[in-house]
This record gives C-alpha cells, sequence and structure tokens, in this order.
C-alpha cells in the first residue's frame, strides 16, 4: 500500500533523508529504529504533509496514487495518520469539536453521510476511556496542558475514532510508563488488520514485546541502512547501532 | 475646537427635579465642568485612535422611547432602562430577599452620600457627560451576607437616535455576593449614541461579578465606563463581549483601596467591517497584598480598528501585590488594525507584576496539526481562530450565557464563501 522510492528530502537547507526506500504490504507492521537526528520524524513528517520539509527527490505511492502531490488533509482523508512525536497543544479547540469535523470529512470523503450526534458521542467517551483517560479530556483544549504520558495516549485515542489505513506513530511508546505502553500498545493491536498498515518509530524493544512487528528497518544518515525480522530490535538492543557501521556513514556525511 | 457644553443635546438638557438635591448639585457640577471640556480630537489625551470615530456630536437630542426585550438567561431579574428613566413601580415589583433595587428619584440626600463621594474618580470627556446628563440612575444594594443567586440583568435600551446616559450604581456590603450582566439593545441606526456609567462598590469580603455585553453594529456608537471600588479581600470578577460598532469605548477602572482584594477581568473583542473597539482598562493597586489578573483577546477583520489601552498603576502603598496582565490580538485581514498599549508604573518596590502583548497570526504548527486530522485549511483555521476566544468565554461562569456567547462567535467567525 505504501511504496517509498529513494526518497530524499532536506530542511533549511540541510540534507535530511538521503535515498530512502521503503515498502510497506496492507496487514504489514513495520518498525523503524535508529540513531537521535537520523531522520525518522523527518520521514513522518514528509508522509504526513508537513511543508517545512523540501522533498527533492524520489516518489512515494499510497494506494496507487502519488501521495507527495496530495494535500495535508487529502492524506488524512485517504487514511494516512501521523501521532507526533511531540504533540502541538491547541488551547480553546477541544478533541471533541476538531474530530467531530475530522470524521465527518472523512466519511464524505468517501461518499458516506454525516456521523450522527449521539453515536460520535458513545465512540468518543468508549475510545477515551479506551486509553485510559478520563472523559473530560474530550472536552479541554487539545493537548492544553496534558502530561507528556497524556498525550501520546490523546493521539492513539484519534488514532482509533478516525481508523486510518496507514498509522504512522512516531515515538508514541517515548515518555511513558508501563501501563500507559500497554494502552497505547493495545490501542494498536486493535487497530492491526490485514487491511490496515502499520509504521512505528521507537527507541525500545519493549515496545515490541507489546506489538510485534513483521519488519524491523534501521534508518541512520537519512537512509535505511539494515532490515530484518523482529530478532534484529533485540540484536539491536543488546549492540547498539555501532556495528552496522555508522561511523563509516558519518564520515561520509563529512 | 467644539466645547462639550456648548451641544444642543447638553444645553437643552433639564434636571430632574424629582432626583435628590445632593445629586442635582453632583450634576450642576458636572455640567459646569464641561465648560472646560472640548469633544475629543486626535490630539486628546486617551482618545488617539478613536475620536474620529465620534461622529458629529452636534446632532444628538435627548429623546429615546422604551422597547422591551426578551429573557436570555433563565432565572434571572431583568430590568429594563431606558432615557424615559427608571420605572420605580416595576423595581418594587421584585422580590429578592437581601436584595434592594432603587431608582436615585426615591433616594434620600444621606443615600446619595457613598454616589457622591464616588463621584470624585469621575473622568474623561464619556463620564462627565454621563453625570451631567444623567435622568434617572439604578441603585442595586446587596445586604450584608445576602447571596444572590440569580443573576440581575439590566437591559439598556435605546431604540433610536439620540444620547442616552444610563447609569448604575451597585453596592455589596461586607461578604455579600451577586452577578450582574449589562445588556445594550441599541438600534443600529446613525445618530445612536449610547454612554454609560456604571460604579460598584464591594464591600469587604464581597464578591461582584460583572458581565457586559454589547451588539454588533454598524451606526451607532458606545461609550461606558464601568468603575469597581474593592474594599479588603473583596473581589471583582468581570467578563466582557465587545463587538465591534461606528464607535465603541469602555473604559474599565478598578481600584484596590484595602487589603487582600482580587480583580480578575476577561474580555473578547471582535470587529469586522468598518467597526471599532477601544477598550482602556486601569487597573490601581492601592493598598498592598491585592492581586489582579487580566486577560483581553482581540480579532479585528476587514477593515475594523481595535485599540486596547491596558495600564497598571501600583501606588508606592501597594506592597506585595501580583499584577499579571495579557493582551493577545490576532488579525485577519491586512487592512484591519489593532494598537495595543499595555502601561505598567510601578512606584512600590515589592511588587510580581508582568505584562505581555502580542499581535500576530494563527499559528501554522496547529493549522499543520489539524490538517492531519482531515480538516481543510480553511476549516482548520476558523476552529482556531474561534478557539483563540472561546478560551476566555469558557471562563463565563453562566453557562446558558457562555453558550450564546459561544455561539454569537462562532457565526461571526465562520468565513465567507
Ligand atoms: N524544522 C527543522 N529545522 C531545522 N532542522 C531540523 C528540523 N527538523 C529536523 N531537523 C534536523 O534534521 C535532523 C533529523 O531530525 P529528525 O527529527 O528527523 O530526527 P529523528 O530521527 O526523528 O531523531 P529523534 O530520535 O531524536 O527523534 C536533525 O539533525 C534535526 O536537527
Ligand atoms: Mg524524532
Amino acid at each position: 500500500m505504501l511504496d517509498i522510492k529513494d526518497l530524499q528530502a532536506s530542511v533549511e537547507e540541510k540534507q535530511i533523508l538521503k535515498g530512502l526506500n521503503l515498502e510497506v504490504k496492507l496487514g504489514e507492521v513495520h518498525a523503524i529504529m535508529g540513531p537521535n537526528g537520523s531522520g525518522k520524524s523527518t520521514l513522518s513528517q514528509v508522509l504526513a504533509g508537513n511543508q517545512a520539509y523540501e522533498v527533492n527527490g524520489g516518489t512515494v505511492t499510497f494506494n496507487g496514487q502519488d501521495l507527495l502531490d496530495m494535500s495535508i488533509e487529502d492524506r488524512a482523508r485517504e487514511g494516512v495518520f501521523l501521532a507526533f512525536q511531540y504533540p502541538v497543544e491547541i488551547p480553546g479547540v477541544s478533541n471533541l469539536q476538531f474530530l467531530r469535523t475530522a470524521i465527518n470529512n472523512i466519511r464524505q470523503h468517501r461518499g458516506e453521510g454525516e456521523i450522527n450526534a449521539a453515536e460520535f458521542m458513545k465512540q468518543a467517551k468508549a475510545k477515551i476511556q479506551q486509553v485510559n483517560l478520563d472523559p473530560s479530556f474530550l472536552k479541554r483544549g487539545v493537548n492544553e496542558g496534558f502530561s507528556g504520558g497524556e498525550k501520546k495516549r490523546n493521539e492513539i485515542m484519534q488514532m482509533l475514532m478516525l481508523e486510518p489505513s496507514l498509522a504512522i506513530l512516531d515515538e508514541t511508546d517515548s515518555g511513558l510508563d508501563i501501563d500507559a505502553l500497554r494502552v497505547v500498545a493495545d490501542g494498536v493491536n486493535a487497530l492491526r488488520s490485514p487491511d490496515r498498515a502499520v509504521v512505528m518509530v521507537t527507541h525500545y524493544q519493549r515496545l515490541l514485546d507489546y506489538i510485534v512487528p513483521d519488519y524491523v528497518h534501521v534508518l541512520a544518515g537519512g537512509k535505511i541502512i539494515k532490515s530484518g525480522g523482529k530478532e534484529l530490535a533485540l540484536e539491536l538492543e543488546e549492540k547498539g547501532y555501532g556495528w552496522l557501521g555508522l561511523e563509516d556513514n558519518a564520515e561520509s556525511e563529512a | 475646537m467644539t466645547q462639550l457644553s456648548s451641544l444642543a443635546v447638553v444645553e437643552a438638557h433639564q434636571l430632574n427635579s424629582a432626583l435628590p438635591s445632593q445629586i442635582q448639585t453632583l450634576q450642576k457640577n458636572a455640567q459646569e465642568k464641561l465648560s472646560t471640556l472640548v469633544v475629543p480630537t486626535r490630539k486628546t489625551e486617551h482618545w488617539k485612535y478613536s475620536a474620529k470615530r465620534l461622529g458629529d456630536l452636534s446632532l444628538l437630542s435627548n429623546n429615546s422611547e422604551t422597547v422591551s426585550t426578551t429573557a436570555f438567561v433563565e432565572n434571572a431579574i431583568y430590568i429594563d432602562i431606558s432615557a424615559a428613566g427608571i420605572d420605580a413601580a416595576a423595581l418594587s415589583e421584585i422580590e429578592e430577599s437581601g436584595l434592594t433595587l432603587q431608582a436615585f428619584t426615591q433616594l434620600s440626600d444621606e443615600d446619595c452620600s457613598a454616589i457622591i463621594e464616588l463621584a470624585e474618580y469621575e473622568r474623561g470627556e464619556l463620564e462627565q457627560i454621563n453625570t451631567a446628563l444623567f435622568n434617572d440612575g439604578l441603585v442595586i444594594r446587596i445586604a450584608k451576607n445576602a447571596v444572590i443567586e440569580c443573576p440581575i440583568i439590566l437591559n439598556f435600551v435605546q431604540d433610536e437616535a439620540g444620547l442616552t446616559t444610563p447609569r448604575v450604581y451597585i453596592e455589596l456590603e461586607q461578604s455579600a455576593q451577586a452577578t450582574v450582566i449589562e445588556n445594550y439593545a441599541i438600534a443600529d441606526v446613525d445618530g445612536a449614541f449610547c454612554s454609560s456609567q456604571t460604579t460598584a462598590l464591594i464591600g469587604d469580603n464581597a464578591k461582584l461579578t460583572y458581565l457586559r455585553q454589547n451588539p454588533l453594529g454598524s451606526a451607532f456608537r458606545i461609550g461606558g465606563t464601568t468603575r469597581a471600588i474593592l474594599k479588603r479581600d473583596a473581589n471583582f470578577e468581570s467578563h466582557i463581549l465587545c463587538l465591534g460598532s461606528a464607535m465603541a469605548r469602555h473604559d474599565l477602572h478598578v481600584l484596590m483601596t484595602e487589603k487582600g482584594s482580587h480583580c480578575e477581568l476577561n474580555g473578547v473583542v471582535v470587529t469586522k467591517e468598518k467597526q471599532h473597539y477601544d477598550n482602556h482598562t486601569e487597573i490601581e493597586h492601592i493598598a498592598s497584598n491585592c492581586t489582579s489578573e487580566e486577560n483581553y483577546r482581540c480579532i479585528a477583520d476587514d477593515n475594523s480598528h481595535i485599540v486596547f489601552n491596558g495600564r497598571i498603576y501600583i501606588h508606592k502603598d501597594a506592597q506585595k501585590t501580583l499584577g499579571e496582565m495579557n493582551n493577545r490580538n490576532l488579525l485577519l485581514s491586512n487592512s484591519a488594525e489593532i494598537d495595543t498599549k499595555p502601561e505598567l508604573e510601578i512606584y512600590a518596590d515589592d511588587v510580581k507584576c508582568a505584562h505581555g502583548a502580542t499581535i500576530g497570526q494563527l499559528d501554522e504548527k496547529e493549522v499543520y496539526y489539524l490538517k492531519t486530522r482531515g480538516l481543510s485549511d480553511e476549516q482548520a483555521r476558523q476552529m482556531l481562530t474561534l478557539g483563540f476566544v472561546l478560551e476566555l468565554v469558557r471562563a463565563v461562569p453562566i453557562a446558558s450565557l457562555a453558550e450564546q456567547w459561544e455561539q454569537t462567535l462562532s457565526e461571526l467567525l465562520s468565513f465567507k464563501d
């Protein structure tokens, strides 16, 4: 469903992605690991359509369409969802307010009618409980004054409401306590199905005990430099990134 | 330069002989003072941005009639105030334990002493006009320890051109509590000018919640002064919805005269087309250990113009003052204008005072976030614009009024096709 070929992207004149290849098929879960600053968030943001990143090479095909040519909102309506590494705080706009509009846009895009108000409320309450947040969070400003872990859970709550076909989770597990990690993992697993795919960026093998990936990739220096099964994550946990020859990579950069 | 005293409406004014003699004296003095005041121009202090909006005051006369308005908050006490005066008979029908409502004309000379004393604080052209010309006034008195649960709604009604000068005096005795809502129902016609004055004396440990809303207009002009005098441990909370008109001006003056008092001033200002709104606020910390918090948010669209002049004045004895003022502004169009001027004057040394003012556009990170959830650019911007002011509306303590304000604002800020 997602085919990334030779993707190159820069931010503020700095080349970050330098020919990245990745193919994700329906039903698969991919984990992306890699050192700080290697370009994991850049990849996530480029897929979501963040204009701050300039794509200067390569292609991304999503369900047969040119993803890079689509507007941010159309990507979302086609089923792309990004759980942000650093979710934005929006005081004054509540989850309830924008999720309803979001869901209706997505439904309209699919040629479906608007969601009924009672049904929407029922779902919102169910999903917020599913991520172990108090229902009062629905009415508060989006992420306003939420703790780090609450913000991450709120991202998952949104994901559960919007039911994307491609969920990209950028370090959703960072800063979570053990219970919250479970909650997030359960949320993702609930969404897992043969007609969806998940790409999750993480630094910790621990998450992969809960959400078992089909593939693990190492992103370093703007490229996927190694791919493998879930055992690759264990190997990384044990040995770090050094054995992959990252130093060489850094040198060639300089 | 035009002398205010030479305006036809001033010259034609006849003192209401039913008013207590002390009040008549106050008014005569005010009329004399008018002869030293001129119609504000750009050069007049505090009128820099708004003088040209005043219109031709020489055309004003004093001739409005009463119209009725509809209820908009449940379980509230409604009082209509028009140029025709205060309906004393209607006032006497309102029965609420601890609450006394009277027209100025019903007062004895002793009853007036606080009104006369507090007139000392008066200043500015609009206030002088009000004092010189009001026909009658309303007194709201809350007895010691009385908590008036139902909001008291003052409907200022003006259904045609002319000048109206509503006048209100509110007094809360020790540990009393009340909520007063000022609603302005002014016909949107050229030459309609309403200039109100409300003074509230808030006793020891008493609390006044004050709300004020005026309609959106293109022709009428409105000016008003609200002054709150806080005694020991008193509390004043105000929420003001400012919708633009041809000229709109509100002066809010808070005096914290004794230890331990607290005020919280919230204002939401929205103007469109060629509208205007000028807020001048001043918080005077006179006694020590008082706290003040002010939040005004303004949105100007089209060719409209908003002025915010917020002053915190900390007198030399006002040690241990905590003062915070925040003014944030959003410009929705290149031809809209917002002038903001926070002013701090501090004469005490042990104070914590912060102020900030920003003028800007929407945060693109927030727009982006909402778009990644499937909102269109327009939907995202509209939601964020509304959210910018709703943050303050959510603090309005009367739920049904907060809902109406939210409704009004969401209609006002929904984008044109
Ligand atoms: N908006 C930006 N402006 C300037 N530099 C940026 C911007 N966004 C990212 N970068 C830089 O691009 C590089 C890659 O950043 P990115 O956020 O993609 O890394 P990451 O792999 O997600 O790292 P982490 O594991 O720390 O989250 C970093 O050097 C970062 O400083
Ligand atoms: Mg990152």
